[in-house]
C-alpha cells in the first residue's frame, strides 16, 4: 500500500528536479484566422434552448403557466399509457398540482421519499418528473442538482422523463452554468443532462434510450 | 458468468507461439495483417470519418476554440508543475466530504484495494463504466484471478465495452471500443449469451443489452468508474457519457470507487469549462455529451440515492516518471481519441495492432513511456510523422515531436537496427543544417532511382523496415527550393 506522504514526496521531487519545462505553445494551426466565426449572441435563450433540445431528439415546450404544464404532463401520461409516475418531492411540483388529476386518470403517483422499495418504484415507473435548477441554451442541457427529495434515479430509470422549470432559469452557455458552481459548496451530485440517452457503439447507428430515458421533455414556464 | 478468461489465455498462448514475450511487441506483424483486412477498414472509416466531420464542424464553429486550446495547455502545464500540491488538495477536499482516498503506485495496488473492499462489503456484482485506467491495469481479469474465492461478477456497462468483454477482446479505440466489429459479429456475440438467436438489427441488439445490463445496475454492490477530470479544489469527479451508464453506476450501487490516473487532476472547478467544451467537441463532435456528471463525495445528508461510500484511487502506474522530463506533455492528454481518428497509420491498422490499451499516436507515445522502450519498441515507428495528430490535439500535445524523441532515444540506447539508426542520426543532423539538407536531397534523389516505382519508394536498403510498412514519397526531381531559384 502506497503511503500518501511518500507518494506525494516522490512526485514533488520529480517536478522540482526536472529540468525540462514545456515552453512550446500549442501548434499554430489553431491560431485565429480571418475566416473565424464571430461570437454569436443568443438573443432569446429559452427559444434557443428548445431548438437545441429538439435537434437532439428531445421535446421542448414553452408554457404560460403551471396549469398549462400540468395539462401537458396529463396528456403525456395518457399518451404513454403510464401506470406509475415518480416525482421529486419539492415545492414547485406540489404547486404543479398534478398528483390528484393523474391519480384520477388512473396513474399512480409516487414521491421520492423515504419509502420501502423506493428504488424498485423508480425502476418500475413509466415516467419520472423533476424540476431543473438551470438550463443551458447553447447546448439544450438541463442542470440537475440532487439532494433530499431530489433523487438521481427519478431522472434516470423511467423511460420517459419530464422536467419543469421557469423560463428565466435558462442560461446562455456552458461556462455560465459551470460558473454557478465555482464558488461555495457543491451538492454531492450535479448533472448536465442533455437530451435523450444514446449510444452509437453498434456501427455508429444511433440508439436512443440506451440506459437512461430516451423520451425527454422539458417545459419552460413563463 | 460471461467473462473472458479463456480468450485471455488464448491470447497469451498466441503470443508465446509467435515467440513474443509481451503483448505490445510485434506491431509490424499485426499491422501488416490488419492492413489487408477490408472489413476492418470499412469499420474504421465509418467511425473515424463520421467523428471527424462532427469534430471539425463543432470545433471549427466554436469562436473560442484557439483560446480554449491554449488555455487547456497552460492549465495542464501549471498542474503538472505542481502536481503534488493539487493531488493533496484534492485528497483533502474528498476526505472533508467523507470520502476515502487511496494512493496507488501501480495496478497491483489498485487490484488489492478494490479486491479487499469487495471482500469487506461482501460484494458479488461490480458494475463498471468505461474506464481506460482500469483497462490499462486489466482490473477485471486480475480481480477475477486474484480474488477467485469471492466469485465476483464484474460487468462492463458501456454497450461497446460490454460487447468487447463478452467477446474477450480489448477496446480498439479510446472512444469507440468496438468500432472494429460489424453488426453481424455483434449479433453473434450477443446471441451467444442470449437464450435465443437475436435478429441482426441495432434496435433489438441494444434492447437486449439494455435489459441485461439494467438488472446488473440495480443489483450491483459496487460501482466502478474512471474520471475524465478530477477537480483539486472541490474534490469533484467529472465523467462524461452518452448512454448514462456512468451516471447509473454512481447513482444506484451503495459503494462508488473511482480509479483515476494522477494526470487527470485540474486545479479549479471553473477549469472544467475549458475541458468539457474541448473534450466532447473533439472526441465525438458533440457540443456536450448527454450526461456530464459531477460527483463530489458520497451522498449528502437526507439523500436517498447515490453511493453511501465513496473511494477515490489516485493511480500513478508509471506516470510520475514523465514529470519534469521532455515527455511531460504526454500527460496532458484528455483521451478524446481525435489523434487516432486522423492518423493514417491507425486508420490502416486499427487499434489492436498496437497491442496496447492506448493506440494511435498517443498510444505510440505513452506505451513506451509507461511500459518501457523494450516492450514497445515498434510503436514510435507506427507513425508517418505527418503531424496530423499534433494538429488535431485539443490540448496541443506535440505528438509527432514526442514520437521523434522516442525514436531518437531508442537509437541512443542502441535499440534500433543499425541502418535505421544511421539514417536517423543522419536525419537529425541533416534537418539541423541547411547545407547538409540540400546536399542530402540531391544524393537522395540519385540514390532513390533504382527503388522508386509508381510514385513511392520500396525496398531501398537501410529503410526496408520502414517502407514495408509506410508509403515513403520519393523526393521530387527538383526541390521546391531549386525550382524557386530557377524562377519556376
Ligand atoms: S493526445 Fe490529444 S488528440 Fe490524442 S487522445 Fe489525447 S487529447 Fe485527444
Amino acid at each position: 500500500m502506497a503511503d500518501r506522504t511518500k507518494f506525494l514526496e516522490s512526485i514533488r521531487h520529480r517536478t522540482r528536479r526536472g529540468r525540462y519545462k514545456p515552453t512550446k505553445s500549442p501548434d499554430s494551426v489553431w491560431t485565429p484566422g480571418v475566416d473565424r466565426p464571430g461570437r454569436e449572441e443568443i438573443e432569446d435563450p429559452p427559444a434557443r434552448f428548445i431548438e437545441e433540445l429538439e435537434a437532439l431528439g428531445g421535446h421542448g415546450e414553452r408554457a404560460e403557466s403551471l396549469e398549462e404544464a400540468r395539462d401537458y404532463v396529463l396528456d403525456l401520461a395518457r399518451e404513454r399509457e403510464a401506470e406509475l409516475l415518480v416525482r421529486w418531492d419539492v415545492g414547485y411540483l406540489d404547486e404543479l398540482a398534478a398528483d390528484e388529476p393523474l391519480r384520477e386518470a388512473g396513474v399512480e403517483v409516487a414521491l421520492w421519499r423515504d419509502l420501502p422499495g423506493l428504488r424498485e418504484i423508480a425502476a418500475r415507473a413509466d415516467i419520472g418528473l423533476s424540476t431543473g435548477t438551470w438550463a443551458i441554451a447553447e447546448t439544450g442541457s438541463l442542470v440537475l442538482e440532487h439532494g433530499p427529495g431530489r433523487g438521481r434515479s427519478v431522472t434516470l430509470l423511467p423511460p420517459t422523463y419530464v422536467a419543469i422549470l421557469p423560463a428565466d432559469r435558462v442560461l446562455r452557455a456552458v461556462p455560465e452554468a459551470i460558473q454557478k458552481y465555482a464558488r461555495g459548496t457543491l451538492p454531492a451530485n450535479v448533472c448536465f443532462h442533455t437530451g435523450p440517452s444514446r449510444s452509437g457503439d453498434i456501427e455508429m447507428s444511433l440508439v436512443v434510450g440506451m440506459h437512461g430515458p430516451g423520451d425527454v421533455h422539458v417545459i419552460l414556464i413563463g | 458468468m460471461e467473462t473472458s478468461k479463456p480468450a485471455r489465455r488464448r491470447d497469451t498462448e498466441d503470443r508465446r507461439r509467435e515467440g513474443l514475450e509481451s503483448k505490445v511487441e510485434g506491431f509490424n506483424e499485426r499491422g501488416r495483417k490488419a492492413v489487408r483486412d477490408r472489413k476492418l477498414h470499412d469499420s474504421i472509416s465509418l467511425f473515424t470519418n463520421k467523428t471527424l466531420t462532427g469534430r471539425n464542424a463543432q470545433l471549427g464553429a466554436h469562436p473560442d476554440a484557439p483560446e480554449l486550446r491554449e488555455r487547456a495547455y497552460r492549465t495542464k502545464q501549471e498542474t503538472m508543475a505542481n502536481l503534488d500540491y493539487y493531488l493533496s488538495q484534492m485528497a483533502d477536499a474528498i476526505e472533508e466530504r467523507g470520502g476515502n482516498v487511496f494512493f496507488a503506485d501501480d495496478g497491483e495496488d489498485v487490484v488489492r484495494y478494490v479486491g479487499d473492499l469487495a471482500r469487506r462489503c461482501g460484494a458479488k456484482i461490480l458494475a463498471k463504466s468505461k474506464s481506460m485506467a482500469t483497462e490499462e491495469i486489466e482490473l477485471n481479469h486480475r480481480l477475477e484471478e486474484d480474488y477467485a474465492d469471492l466469485g465476483l461478477e464484474i460487468v462492463e456497462t458501456d454497450l461497446g465495452e460490454w460487447i468487447a468483454q463478452l467477446a474477450g477482446e480489448t477496446p480498439s479505440h479510446i472512444v469507440g471500443p468496438i468500432l472494429h466489429m460489424n453488426k453481424e459479429r455483434i449479433t453473434e456475440i450477443l446471441s451467444g449469451v442470449s437464450d435465443e438467436d437475436l435478429p441482426p438489427d441495432v434496435e433489438s441488439l441494444a434492447a437486449f443489452a439494455r435489459k441485461r445490463l439494467r438488472e446488473k445496475f440495480l443489483n450491483a454492490d459496487i460501482g466502478i468508474t474512471g474520471a475524465n477530470f478530477g477537480v483539486a479544489e472541490t474534490g469533484t469527479i467529472c465523467t462524461v457519457t452518452n448512454e448514462g451508464n456512468a451516471r447509473l453506476v454512481t447513482s444506484v450501487p451503495p459503494v462508488h470507487v473511482v480509479v483515476m490516473g494522477i494526470e487527470k487532476v485540474i486545479p479549479k472547478f471553473e477549469d472544467l469549462s475549458t475541458f468539457v467544451q474541448l473534450l466532447s467537441r473533439s472526441g465525438t463532435g458533440q457540443k456536450i455529451t448527454v450526461y456530464t456528471n459531477f460527483i463530489t463525495g458520497p451522498r449528502g445528508e437526507g439523500e436517498l440515492d447515490g453511493a453511501e461510500e465513496f473511494h477515490l484511487i489516485l493511480m500513478d502506474n508509471g506516470r510520475s516518471k514523465l514529470l519534469g522530463t521532455e515527455y511531460e506533455e504526454a500527460l496532458y492528454c484528455i483521451r478524446c481519441g481525435s489523434c487516432l481518428n486522423v492518423c493514417p497509420v491507425y486508420r490502416q491498422t486499427g487499434g489492436h495492432a498496437y497491442g496496447s490499451t492506448y493506440s494511435g499516436p498517443i498510444g505510440a507515445v505513452i506505451t513506451p513511456l509507461l511500459k518501457g522502450d523494450k516492450e514497445a519498441k515498434d510503436l514510435p515507428y507506427a507513425s508517418s510523422l505527418c503531424g496530423a495528430c499534433t494538429e488535431t490535439c485539443p490540448v496541443g500535445i506535440p505528438l509527432h515531436d514526442l514520437l521523434l524523441k522516442l525514436r531518437n532515444r531508442q537509437v541512443e540506447e542502441g535499440m534500433a537496427g543499425r541502418a535505421e539508426s544511421l539514417m536517423f542520426k543522419g536525419f537529425e543532423r541533416t534537418m539541423k543544417s541547411p547545407v547538409a539538407y540540400k546536399a542530402g536531397a540531391k544524393v537522395g534523389r540519385l540514390m532513390q532511382k533504382p527503388f522508386a516505382k509508381d510514385g513511392s519508394i520500396e525496398g531501398a536498403p537501410g529503410i526496408r523496415g520502414w517502407t514495408d510498412f509506410r508509403e515513403l514519397a520519393p523526393l521530387a526531381e527538383k526541390s521546391f527550393r531549386e525550382l524557386w531559384k530557377e524562377g519556376i
